[in-house]
């Protein structure tokens, strides 16, 4: 049987992301990550907006405070290990026999990891939910918000992918991506508006980060759903595309030297 | 009782000097992942500098306090796992039956499976807390002085909590996800202000989850360079590591009874 | 002073717990029935059986890792569980699944912590380990990490690192498993060359019966935690003359197992 690639590559998705739909346990100890981390800072921004004497930070109320940061945590948590496992493939010598095939070995990659992340994700919004209600109880989200929200976090997930995969690929020339590997991750964090939305930073550094493909991954999708916008929209779609051809061009390049690389060494 | 103890310490200097040369035949990991490690705390540190840059107070504390608190923290944690770095992987030990080997030597158990193997990325940690509170926070002798013999202390809280929490793996069976959220809550608590927690939470941060002891206090000892707040937190430290062994040393009889072992399905 | 190994009535329980989901059932297993033994400093034992007859569960309580649920064991006048560390200095151990010879550096880097942890004397170890590098042969590799040794000369230096601190009674442990021939033979002669000549009490488990021929003079056939077979390999030679060891086990187990239980 010919199986036809869009049906080869969901079907790799689709395993990959019931493999992931682990046990009980994990949930419930995703759950309990979700209650300190959303515990402490909700207390936080409880005496940040006490302090400041405010209702509205940023546009925020502190009950889209918390949620937003929801969103943001079940983004980062969910991220995948593919670099590690690109890593992986670098030094066991399966990843030379793949660069003969780059673009199928690409979408392989990109099937399982985008499968593998909206199951975490799925599972760390619903750990993260039940505990935001019952720390500050519900928002109001519009219907325009959660679309556009829907819309843009796969295309977040595959400019993160494309961060990674470039990441991994460096394994032919480091003898370790750890270090590389942290300091992409945390840099989404910080600048991507993991622990504050960026209409809470400090102006020069704000208009910093909106220039940073960082802010289209997490903030983005954050803001989108906790409160709309089409502005927002537009902007994070703009800064997912420039992400797209950014990363995927380093990706490409990367590619084409691993390449020679494996021509003149034998991998 | 002294040759004793002096024996353990130069069992621990052998033991620390043979975990980093077993560490440096892979140099370029050990050296990514360390300072892996160092940079993810300086972006920590960048978010609260870019956090007091917007809220320039919090409950009068400024970014130098909060600079402080991780400092301490990551430097205890640091020397606490480097050294000790089985305290970290000890869930694992006793779940796999990976005390026989160290129950086959003629030394203590705990201490010396203790320092058996030392964690990679506290290296960095610890690099990282000395540097980052002698840099931006710029000690004079008294506070600096006052702050390696706190970090000392800290470290030994991280010790025992570990110990202790790992120790709920000898009652069940598929503990080690439970024993690393505890332990998790308690690192993550002791990285906030204390003063944004009161009441029934706060008595639980000085009791079950003991971040009050691991940081909180050592913190309120450098900012009042009070020696009386120091002995508390090197009591509390010392409290932290007994509860830990009591619990492992109990738990360890159940390990020599056999009663650990249980299957799935 | 009794320097051997005495067991009496050893028995040994304990509580399985079975996990179904969320449910726990808790059932009694007897994983040693009634085991007594004597052996006498300078012996050397083959203790063998089918997996799960209580072999292990054996050792571990000789070496102090289990205490037994009824019985006496006396272990160089020692009583494992409970002088556990005094017994430690005078038995070692080798154990195949678990090394102690740290994988990224070299065996003379172990064996220098060895001398630290068993707090032997300087003069004492330098002339026990010469000793142990001309008689094992470690030389050439002693300064090479162990993660590049061949299986045979990690096996060497994991049994000399056992023998450092000198002690009166050694438990081998699968050995010579996944060894090619010439290390298998070269191994079995150092353990029976230290049984012979330093008067080592030799205790070991294995599967293989070139083991059991090379080096022990006396074997233990264990099942379902009892004794079923207790005789100096020169008199089961002569009880079954024509077999070789193997056949003579194997029809050993085959009967047990028939039987199921002691003969």
């Amino acid at each position: 049987m010919n199986a036809n690639p869009i049906t080869k590559y969901t079907w790799i998705g689709y395993t990959a992301a019931r493999s992931n739909l682990a046990y009980v346990g994990e949930v419930i100890s995703r759950a309990a990550f979700m209650a300190v981390i959303l515990y402490i800072f909700m207390r936080l921004w409880t005496v940040v907006y006490a302090e400041a004497g405010a209702s509205r930070l940023g546009g925020f109320t502190i009950q889209q405070m918390i949620w937003y940061l929801v969103l943001t945590e079940s983004i980062m948590l969910s991220s995948p290990r593919v670099s590690m496992e690109i890593d992986e493939d670098v030094r066991t010598g399966r990843l030379s026999v793949q660069l003969l095939r780059p673009l199928s070995y690409a979408l392989t990659r990109l099937a399982q990891t985008l499968g593998e992340r909206i199951v975490r994700f799925a599972v760390n919004l619903f750990a993260g939910t039940a505990v935001v209600l019952i720390l500050v109880g519900p928002i109001r989200p519009s219907l325009s918000g959660l679309i556009m929200f829907t819309f843009l976090l796969p295309v977040a997930f595959v400019v993160d992918f494309l961060g990674y995969f470039a990441i991994g690929l460096c394994a032919f020339w480091l003898e370790s991506t750890a270090g590389l590997m942290i300091i992409y991750s945390r840099f989404t964090m910080l600048a991507g508006g993991m622990l504050m939305p960026l209409e809470v930073f400090p102006p020069r550094l704000q208009s910093i980060a909106r220039r940073l493909p960082f802010s289209s991954m997490v903030y983005g999708p954050a803001r989108l759903f906790v409160a709309g916008g089409t502005d927002v929209f537009r902007q994070t779609l703009i800064m997912q595309i420039a992400g797209l051809f950014l990363f995927g061009g380093i990706v490409l390049g990367l590619q084409r030297l691993a390449f020679k690389r494996i021509q003149n060494h034998g991998g | 009782m002294w040759k004793s103890f002096k024996n353990y310490i130069g069992l621990l200097i052998a033991y620390t000097q043979i975990n980093l040369n077993s560490q440096l035949e892979y140099r370029g990991a050990f050296i990514s992942e360390a300072i892996g490690m160092l940079i993810n705390d300086c972006f920590w540190v960048g978010f609260w500098l870019i956090f007091f840059r917007r809220f320039p107070v919090l409950q009068g504390w400024n970014a130098k306090d909060i600079v402080t608190l991780w400092a301490i923290s990551a430097a205890g944690f640091g020397v606490a796992y480097a050294v000790m770095g089985n305290s970290w992987y000890l869930p694992g030990l006793i779940v796999n039956g990976q005390l026989d080997l160290w129950m086959l030597q003629p030394r203590a158990v705990l201490p010396h499976l203790l320092v058996g193997r030392t964690l990679v990325t506290a290296w960095g940690d610890a690099v990282f807390g000395y540097l980052v509170y002698l840099g931006f926070v710029r000690p004079d002798l008294h506070h600096a002085a006052l702050f390696v013999l706190l970090s000392l202390s800290v470290a030994m809280a991280f010790v025992g909590l570990g110990v202790l929490t790992a120790s709920l793996t000898f009652y069940l069976g598929n503990g080690t996800l439970l024993a690393e959220q505890w332990r998790f809550a308690a690192i993550t608590f002791s990285t906030y202000p204390e003063s944004l927690f009161t009441g029934a939470v706060k008595l639980l941060l000085f009791t079950a989850i003991p971040a009050g002891f691991i940081s909180y206090i050592p913190v309120r000892a450098l900012r009042n360079l009070s020696l009386m707040d120091a002995g508390l937190a090197a009591m509390g430290s010392i409290g932290i590591m007994a509860a830990g062994a009591a619990a492992f040393y109990l738990g360890l009889r159940r390990y020599e009874s056999g009663n650990l072992i249980s299957m799935n399905g | 002073m009794f320097r051997g190994v005495e067991i009496e009535h050893l028995k040994k329980d304990f509580l399985l717990t079975r996990w179904n989901g969320l449910r726990r059932n808790v059932s009694e297993v007897s994983a040693v029935a009634d085991i007594s033994l004597s052996i006498s400093s300078g012996q050397s034992v083959a203790f063998i059986g089918p997996n799960g007859a209580g072999k292990s569960t054996t050792i571990k309580m000789l070496t102090g890792i289990l205490h037994p649920t009824a019985g006496r064991v006396s272990v160089m006048g020692f009583i494992p569980w409970r002088d556990r560390r005094h017994l430690a200095y005078h038995i070692g151990a080798v154990f195949g699944q678990r090394s102690q010879l740290w994988y990224h550096l070299p065996p003379g880097d172990t064996f220098e912590l060895l001398a630290r942890v068993y707090n032997i004397r300087r003069s004492d170890f330098e002339r026990t380990r010469e000793a142990l590098i001309e008689r094992f042969a470690l030389g050439p590799f002693l300064d090479v990490p162990v993660r590049k040794l061949s299986l045979g000369q990690r096996m060497r230096a994991e049994v000399a690192a056992s023998l450092l601190h000198r002690p009166k009674v050694l438990f081998l442990d699968e050995p010579t498993i996944g060894l090619d021939v010439l290390a298998r033979h070269e191994l079995r002669g150092l353990i029976q060359e230290w049984n012979r000549q330093e008067g080592l009490t030799v205790f070991l488990t294995s599967h293989d019966a070139g083991d059991i021929e090379h080096v022990a003079e006396r074997v233990v056939v264990i099942n379902h935690g009892r004794i079923v077979l207790d005789d100096q390999i020169a008199a089961l030679r002569c009880r079954y003359p024509g077999s070789t060891l193997e056949q003579i086990i194997a029809r050993i187990y085959t009967s047990v197992n028939e039987r199921g239980g002691p003969s």
